[in-house]
């Protein structure tokens, strides 16, 4: 067990030491921040001491190793745009982007999962192909249109809602549901699978004859078992959402997470702050993948012993 | 629910009405740091002129320059080459301090004899004559120039010179009596200055936040607080007006200006933006060598047209490169540039064009309708038998030696030929740097007159001739002044006074006001 912890950790390190080197040398193929960071009409001696004020100077692969350096000492440079910290500006942009993750996964899991059981649970009736077919359509529907569309009911016609940042509960209301749309439409589809999986098991019946009241068979025995498989997609699902859900919503709804933060550093070509950004995606869905390949073999042993 | 969301939305809209001496504004872009010396952006000039004064001040109620005092009361020179000026008396900064000689002084030398990295390059290309400063006495300073500067008020009244107090700079980080780099990083996440509003917050990126401050000289600011926001979403703007989360947004596109228009509790003001979008050509690529080439890319352009088809009309057309913001250098009457497909089509035949192809590289999004432009602008090659094409990159070509033409802007850094033109094209400036345009002897000559000469009249006679040969071998066309937009609440009184380099947001005592509605 231990062995295919050290092997899974190994491999996670690996996969986010290419992802730092691709990042690295991607950005630096996109273009000069010097042109967008200071803007209209440089010299070439302008250009010249900009180069070295960013320390962009040094051959590509010193900056490479410096970089390398400074992230083992646990720093990501500084921002060419604001000359503090990529940690610090991090840190001030995490907590909304948190929030609204937060929020969303909580509206999903309220959501979804009731929602999977219940069309598990009556498959064969209206009521199962109804929640089917609204799960597909939510997947169809991309967030940002999704949030649009209520931002023209709610804020624009109605004047319910607020749009701009996250100042109040009520600014949570649409990113959140915005947010959640695919997320709850690819869950429910997924609960519904995952208890149509466990409904047919031996366990089930055996509790049934046991004479237990319906609830208690399918939260306790069904729902239990379905749970991890639940969960564990969940959790990609939600790296998956924290690299990419997250820019347009925030951008659309001026949330001041990270996902504006990513978008500006990328058009003004901030390095530091653009490859800190990749790479804590990265990280977060190497960890996701990691800590559930551990989490199933330990639930498995067939997995650790394969695993090779 | 719906009734309780409705109240609470209703108690939001009236606690705004009450509070009418604060604002919001939706911002499309707000800047990542706030220090008026090292900026020149678009983005940055939005901020500076409330939170920080120039020595000289200017009436930017008209066009044209009529200075007025502000940091400094008086000036004169003393020598061809040196002017005192006699500061304000009782003048603090927003941290309390006094504004003495001392800061003033240091503000100009951080700027003049510049180590700071960002602040030498935006010293150079406009500051470049300006020697040092010194203090006479607590009250009083002396600045020198190298060469007799016919512009000292136009350059006293800069951004980039704005004045910042000394000790609070330096105290920033490291050694508290030294100028450090780090210093002046510090200082664009925590700036301090003396205009009307001090800066109380200020996210880089995403919010400023700027309160009355109560110890300022001049007429007291008409806002409690004001804090611009970045709403980077168009739509989102414009829906925040709505929902009153905004009372100002900025850069409206032309084609949602109906959508404003038809709006009862909305208004939008708008005008073509004292900068130009231009398209340069390189002189020194193989291909283009011959001026004759260049001349019919750059009569071939029908700019009316675009402007009727990209701004709705309502971007300014050039027929030099000139700004009515200029006053008296303002030089209409030049024809420098114009539109003739038929003597286009002629000097090809004469340059013995043979059906090249001419790559226009453009930034998807960088320049508004930028795209759209170049691509208009290779039909416009093709009708007189220019083989163009449109070459879409992020990166920036102008200084590539295969870079054939592109579309870049002009801004109007000063209201002075010398603040567009003259910064772009210098013998030595960004262009020539760049390798696509060159000066001679001879230009040089002119662009000394032009720069130096103490008399308005002699001044645009050199400019003229600047102007004859850039028509004679053209490395740039100005396409026009772009069309800006800010909507706002019918109940605001705001507006882009004339006076101003583009895009400041100015909310000094005359510059805003509420009526009743």
């Amino acid at each position: 067990m231990i062995m295919f912890a050290l092997r899974t950790v190994l491999k996670m390190a690996i996969t986010l030491f290419v992802i730092i080197t691709l990042v690295f040398f991607a950005t630096r193929l996109s273009g000069n921040p010097i042109d967008i960071v200071v803007g209209e009409g440089l010299t070439q001696e302008d250009r010249a001491v900009l180069t070295a004020y960013f320390g962009l100077d040094a051959p590509v692969w010193e900056q490479y190793l410096r970089y390398l350096r400074s992230i083992l000492a646990g720093e990501f440079g500084i921002s060419f745009l604001e000359r503090r910290p990529v940690s610090q500006i991090v840190a001030e942009r995490i907590g909304p982007s948190l929030q609204l993750l937060a929020s969303s996964l909580a509206l999903t899991l309220a959501v979804a999962v009731p929602l999977g059981i219940a069309a598990a649970l009556y498959r064969k009736s209206w009521i199962g192909s109804a929640v089917m077919i609204v799960a597909f359509l939510g997947y169809a529907v991309p967030n940002f249109v999704l949030a649009i569309f209520m931002i023209l009911i709610f804020a624009f016609t109605l004047n319910w809602l607020p749009v701009v940042g996250n100042g109040s509960p009520w600014h949570f209301v649409m990113p959140t549901i915005a947010m959640s749309g695919v997320l709850i439409a690819a869950l429910t589809r997924f609960t519904r699978n995952a208890m149509l999986d466990v409904l047919g098991q031996d366990y089930m019946r055996t509790a049934r004859a046991k004479g237990l009241p319906e609830h208690v068979v399918i939260f306790k025995h069904g729902l239990k078992n379905a749970g991890v498989t639940i969960l564990s997609v969940l959790g990609l699902q939600i790296a998956g959402m924290a690299a990419s859900g997250n820019v347009v919503i925030e951008a659309i709804f001026s949330w001041p997470g990270i996902g504006d933060l990513l978008v500006r550093s990328a058009i003004m070509r901030d390095y530091p702050v653009l490859q800190f950004g990749v790479i804590s995606v990265a990280l977060a869905v190497v960890v996701i993948n990691a800590v559930v390949d551990i989490a199933y073999a330990w639930a498995d042993p067939r997995i650790r012993l394969a695993g090779g | 629910m719906l009734r309780l969301l409705l109240s609470t939305a209703l108690a939001t809209g009236l606690a705004v009405t009450a509070q009418a001496q604060e604002i919001t504004v939706g911002a499309a872009n707000v800047s990542s740091y706030l220090d008026p010396g090292r900026d020149h952006s678009n983005v940055g000039s939005q901020f500076y002129y409330n939170a920080f004064d120039t020595l000289i001040g200017k009436n930017h109620d008209v066009i044209g320059a009529e200075w007025r005092p502000a940091l400094a009361t008086e000036w004169q020179l003393v020598e061809p080459k040196v002017m005192e000026l006699k500061l304000r008396q009782g003048v603090t900064f927003h941290n309390g301090e006094e504004m003495t000689a001392d800061d003033v002084v240091f503000s100009l030398n951080r700027m003049y004899q510049a180590t700071f990295a960002p602040y030498l390059v935006r010293s150079r290309d406009r500051l470049g004559n300006f020697t040092g400063a010194e203090k006479v006495d607590d009250y009083t300073v002396r600045i020198t120039v190298e060469k007799e500067e016919p512009l000292w008020e136009t350059l006293l009244n800069l951004q980039q010179v704005m004045i910042i107090p000394e000790e609070y700079t330096k105290a920033l980080a490291g050694d508290p009596t030294v100028a450090e780099d780090s210093d002046f990083e510090a200082f664009s996440l925590a700036p301090v200055g003396t205009g009307p509003y001090r800066v109380s917050e200020f996210v880089p990126g995403e919010r400023v936040v700027y309160e009355r401050f109560d110890g300022f000289w001049g007429e007291p600011a008409p806002l409690a607080r004001a804090t611009v926001r970045h709403i980077p979403e168009t739509a989102s703007r414009l829906t925040a007006l709505k929902t009153g989360e905004a009372d100002i947004v900025t850069n409206i596109a032309p084609d949602q200006l109906a959508l404003i228009e038809s709006d009862d509790s909305l208004r939008a003001v708008g005008s073509a933006t004292p900068l130009f979008h231009v398209m340069i050509m390189n002189m020194n690529h193989p291909k283009l060598r011959d001026p004759r080439i260049r001349q019919a890319m750059s009569l071939a352009i029908d700019r009316d047209t675009l402007n009727e088809a990209l701004w709705l009309g309502k971007a300014v057309v050039p027929s030099s490169h000139t700004l009515a913001e200029y006053g008296d250098l303002y030089m209409p009457e030049l024809k420098t540039f114009e539109y003739n497909p038929e003597k286009a089509r002629q000097l090809l035949q004469e340059a013995g064009y043979d059906g090249f192809e001419i790559t226009f590289d453009t930034h998807p999004v960088y320049y508004t309708n930028g795209l759209l432009a170049a691509q208009a602008i290779t039909e416009m090659w093709a009708e007189v038998g220019l083989k163009g094409r449109v070459d879409v990159a992020e990166m920036w070509s102008g200084n590539d030696p295969e870079m054939m033409a592109r579309n870049w802007s002009n801004p109007m850094y000063f209201a002075d030929p010398f603040g567009s033109f003259g910064v772009m094209w210098a013998p030595g400036g960004p262009s020539q740097s760049e390798g696509r345009f060159n000066t001679d002897a001879e230009y040089a000559e002119i662009w000394e007159r032009f720069r130096f000469s103490k008399d308005v009249a002699a001044r645009k006679a050199a400019y003229a001739e600047l102007m004859e040969r850039i028509r004679q071998d053209p490395p740039v066309l100005p396409l026009y002044r772009p069309y800006e937009s800010w909507a706002m609440k019918k109940n605001v009184n705001w507006a882009p006074k004339p006076g101003h380099i583009p895009y400041v947001l100015d909310f000094r005592a005359g510059s805003i006001s509420f009526s009743d509605s």
